[in-house]
C-alpha cells in the first residue's frame, strides 16, 4: 500500500516550514508530505501552529523559514491558486450577499467552477439561494462556505477547524457530505481539529503538530499497527525494566494499574495485557507527551530536492 | 432562486453557466469576474456618491439659471453687482453653498469611501475569502483602487465643470468669489479631482495598515484635516509672484502702481533708491503730510513694491498644484501594490 503511494504525486509537501512572529515561533521546524487522494487529519493543541500551517499553505501568510509546496508549486501561484480551495477557520463571508450572489462570486474568480455541485450542497442543506448570509445559522453559513470551496473543484481543500462552532447534528451532516464530496472527485482534504472524535471514520492519514514540530505523520493503518497498548500492574515507580528496550511514547499510572503507549521493537512479553490502541488514544498519548520521539512514517516523509532538511537551507 | 432553477442542469456544467451568462448579457449590460464583485461589494456607496452628485448637478444647473437671469434682470456687466448686492445675495449665498459642499467632498470620500475599502475585509476576513479564489489579489487590488477611482473622476469631473460653468458668468467679481480662497481654487479646474483622489487613496492606505474601519475613518478624518490646512496654506505659493515697481513716490495719488482686474496682491511695500524694501507703516507716526514726506524722503524712498498674483495664474498654478497632488496619490497606490503583495489578507 505505502509504496504505491511512494511514487504517486504528494499533494502538499513541506520543508523545514517555520513562521516566526516577534512574540515567538508559531510553527518551526515542520516538514511532511501529504500523497494525493488522501483526507488526512492535522491534529496539535491550541496554538500548535495549524491555523498558520493551513495559512501558509493557502497563500494567505509568507513563511518565514523554509518553504511548502503544492502539486509541486509553491503557494500563490496561478496552478495551486486554482487547484486548491481554503476555508478559513471564521468562514469569511460576505455579509450583505445573498446565497446565490456568494455562489455567483465563486463563478467569477473561478476558471473551472462547478455551478451544479455548488448548488448541490446548499440545496442538500435546505438552505434558500434569496436569503442574506448574515440572516443564516452557523450550520447554514457553514455548508455555504463548503460549498464555494467545492465549486471551485479543488485538488486539494485546506479546511481549517471545519466544524467548530457546530452542534452535533449538523456537524455529522456536513461531514458526511464533506466526505462523500471528496470521495467522488479524489479530492486531496488537509483538516485541522482539536475534536478528536471528528477524525475517527473519517481520516485516512495524520499528522500531528505539537510544540511547533512534527510528532506524527503517516498512513493511519500504518500508524495504529506501530503501536501497542500496555496495560499491567505497576511495579514500583515508573515504568517496568523490561518494557525498556521498546520505544515508550507515554506511561500512565492511575491506583495500582499503569497503562503505556509504545512502539514495540520486538515482541511484548510480560504480564501485560496488550492492545491495538484507538485512534483517539494514539493522539492523545503524543499530545500529552511532547517529549516522545516523533514518528513519520516513509510516506510522510520528504525526500530530495536538497532542501528537505534543515531551516537553513530553504531561506530561497 | 429562480435563475438558479432555470440553470439548465446539465452533466457538463460550463454549459449551464454560458447559458446564464447569455440570457443575462441580453437583458442588459452585465459586469463580470472581479468587476462584478467589487461593484457588488460596494454598490451601495458607489451608487450613493453617483446619486447625490447628479441632484448636485441638477440644482447648480438650476442655480446657475436663476442667476444668469437675474444678472440679464439688471443689465449685468453694464450694471455691475455691487450696485444691487442686497438682491445678488441669495445667488451668491447658494454659490458659497455649492462651494463648501464641494470642499467637503475629499473629506466625506476618504472617511467613508477610502478607508473602509480594504480596511472592511480586512478586519471581516472577506480579504482571506477572496485570496482563496483562483484570481491573483493584485488583480483585486486594482479592481477596487480602480473603479473607485472611476468614480470619483467621473463625478468630481462633472462637479468641478459645472461649478466653474455656473461661476464663470461672475468670475472676474472679486466680490463674488476671490480666486485664491478654497472656495474658487479647491472647487473648480483638476484640483477637486486630485485632492479627492489623494484623500481616498491615503484613507485606503490607512485603512489598509491599521485593519481596523472604524479606526482607519477617525485616522484619516485627522490626516485629512491637517492636509487640507496644510494644503490652503501652500496654495499662494504655488503660482509665479509678480512683483512691481513705481518710482513717482507714494505719496500723490495715483503712485500705486495698477494691477490687473483680480489680481491678488500678496505684499507691498516702499522701495528706497537703494532697492531696500520698506514696511508701508514706515513714518506713519508723523505729525503731518510733509513731516511723512520729510521722514520718506530721509529714508530714501522713491515709490511702491508690490507683490502679487495675476488671476491668469489661476489654471497653472490649480494644474501644478493638482499634479502634485497626482503624484503623491501614485506613490501611495505603489505602496498599496507592494505592501498588498505581502499583507493584504
Amino acid at each position: 500500500m505505502s509504496d504505491g503511494m511512494y511514487t504517486g504525486e504528494p499533494a502538499l509537501e513541506a520543508y523545514g516550514l517555520g513562521m516566526r512572529y516577534r512574540r515567538g515561533w508559531a510553527l518551526r521546524d515542520c516538514s511532511f508530505r501529504l500523497p494525493a487522494g488522501r483526507i488526512c487529519g492535522l491534529v496539535g493543541p491550541n496554538g500548535a501552529g495549524k491555523t498558520t500551517l493551513l495559512s501558509i499553505a493557502a497563500h494567505v501568510l509568507e513563511p518565514t523559514h523554509g518553504s511548502i509546496s503544492l502539486f509541486g508549486e509553491a503557494p500563490g501561484s496561478v496552478e495551486s491558486g486554482r487547484r486548491t480551495a481554503f476555508l478559513a477557520q471564521e468562514k469569511p463571508l460576505f455579509k450583505r450577499f445573498t446565497v446565490a450572489e456568494t455562489l455567483r462570486l465563486g463563478r467569477e474568480l473561478n476558471p473551472g467552477w462547478d455551478q451544479r455541485a455548488a448548488e448541490e450542497i446548499v440545496r442538500a442543506g435546505n438552505v434558500p439561494f434569496e436569503a442574506k448570509i448574515n440572516t443564516l445559522s452557523g450550520g447554514q453559513r457553514t455548508r455555504v462556505a463548503i460549498a464555494l470551496a467545492f465549486g471551485k473543484r479543488p485538488e486539494l481543500l485546506l479546511l481549517d477547524e471545519p466544524m467548530s462552532d457546530l452542534d452535533p447534528v449538523v456537524r455529522h451532516e456536513l461531514m458526511g457530505t464533506l466526505l462523500a464530496e471528496a470521495a467522488e472527485r479524489g479530492t486531496t482534504v488537509l483538516m485541522s481539529t482539536h475534536v478528536l472524535a471528528e477524525l475517527e471514520n473519517v481520516c485516512d492519514y495524520l499528522v500531528v503538530v505539537s510544540g511547533g514540530g512534527v510528532r506524527l505523520a503517516g498512513d493511519v493503518d500504518e500508524l495504529m499497527s506501530v503501536h501497542t497498548l500496555v496495560t499491567g500492574a505497576k511495579e514500583g515507580e515508573g515504568m517496568p525494566a523490561a518494557l525498556g528496550h521498546h520505544t515508550l511514547v507515554e506511561a500512565r499510572t492511575s491506583g495500582r494499574q499503569f497503562t503505556a503507549l509504545i512502539r514495540p521493537e520486538g515482541p511484548v512479553t510480560g504480564p501485560w495485557e496488550t492492545d491495538a490502541p484507538n485512534m483517539e488514544e494514539l493522539l492523545l498519548a503524543y499530545l500529552r507527551s511532547p517529549e516522545a520521539p516523533p514518528l513519520i512514517t516513509p510516506t510522510a516523509q520528504v525526500q530530495g530536492h536538497g532542501q528537505a532538511h534543515g531551516a537553513g537551507a530553504v531561506a530561497a | 432562486m429562480s435563475t438558479f432553477t432555470d440553470t439548465p442542469t446539465t452533466n457538463d456544467s460550463r454549459n449551464g453557466t454560458m447559458d446564464t451568462i447569455t440570457t443575462e448579457a441580453t437583458r442588459r449590460p452585465r459586469l463580470g469576474g472581479m468587476t462584478w464583485l467589487v461593484w457588488r461589494q460596494h454598490r451601495a456607496a458607489y451608487w450613493t456618491i453617483l446619486g447625490a452628485a447628479v441632484l448636485s448637478v441638477a440644482w447648480m444647473v438650476y442655480q446657475r439659471g436663476q442667476m444668469v437671469d437675474f444678472l440679464d434682470g439688471i443689465g449685468y456687466p453694464g450694471t455691475g453687482v455691487d450696485n444691487t448686492n442686497e438682491g445678488f445675495a441669495d445667488y451668491q449665498n447658494a454659490m458659497m453653498a455649492a462651494s463648501t459642499g464641494l470642499q467637503a467632498i475629499p473629506i466625506l470620500l476618504g472617511v467613508f469611501l477610502g478607508a473602509p475599502l480594504l480596511a472592511g475585509d480586512l478586519e471581516n476576513g472577506t480579504a482571506k475569502l477572496v485570496a482563496a479564489q483562483s484570481m491573483s489579489r493584485t488583480r483585486w487590488l486594482a479592481t477596487k483602487l480602480g473603479l473607485t477611482a472611476l468614480v470619483i473622476v467621473v463625478v468630481t469631473v462633472t462637479l468641478s465643470a459645472v461649478f466653474d460653468w455656473w461661476w464663470s458668468p461672475v468670475k472676474s467679481e472679486i466680490t463674488v468669489m476671490d480666486w485664491t480662497s478654497s472656495s474658487a481654487f479647491d472647487t473648480t479646474g483638476p484640483v477637486p479631482v486630485a485632492l479627492t483622489l489623494f484623500s481616498v487613496v491615503a484613507g485606503v492606505a490607512i485603512g489598509v495598515v491599521l485593519r481596523r474601519t472604524l479606526m482607519a475613518m477617525v485616522v484619516t478624518f485627522g490626516f485629512l484635516v491637517v492636509v487640507e490646512i496644510v494644503w490652503s496654506s501652500c496654495v499662494l505659493s504655488l503660482g509665479n509672484i509678480i512683483t512691481v515697481t513705481t518710482n513717482k513716490g507714494v505719496m500723490a495719488e495715483n503712485s500705486f502702481p495698477s494691477l490687473p482686474g483680480n489680481a491678488y496682491q500678496l505684499d507691498d511695500s516702499y522701495l528706497t533708491a537703494s532697492g531696500d524694501l520698506l514696511g508701508w507703516s514706515t513714518c506713519s507716526g508723523s505729525a503731518s503730510d510733509q513731516a511723512r514726506e520729510l521722514c520718506l524722503k530721509k529714508e530714501g524712498v522713491v515709490g511702491w513694491s508690490v507683490d502679487y498674483l495675476p488671476m491668469s495664474q489661476m489654471n497653472g498654478m490649480q494644474w501644478f498644484g493638482a499634479s502634485i497632488l497626482f503624484a503623491l496619490t501614485a506613490g501611495i497606490v505603489v505602496f498599496l501594490f507592494f505592501w498588498g503583495r505581502k499583507r493584504l489578507v
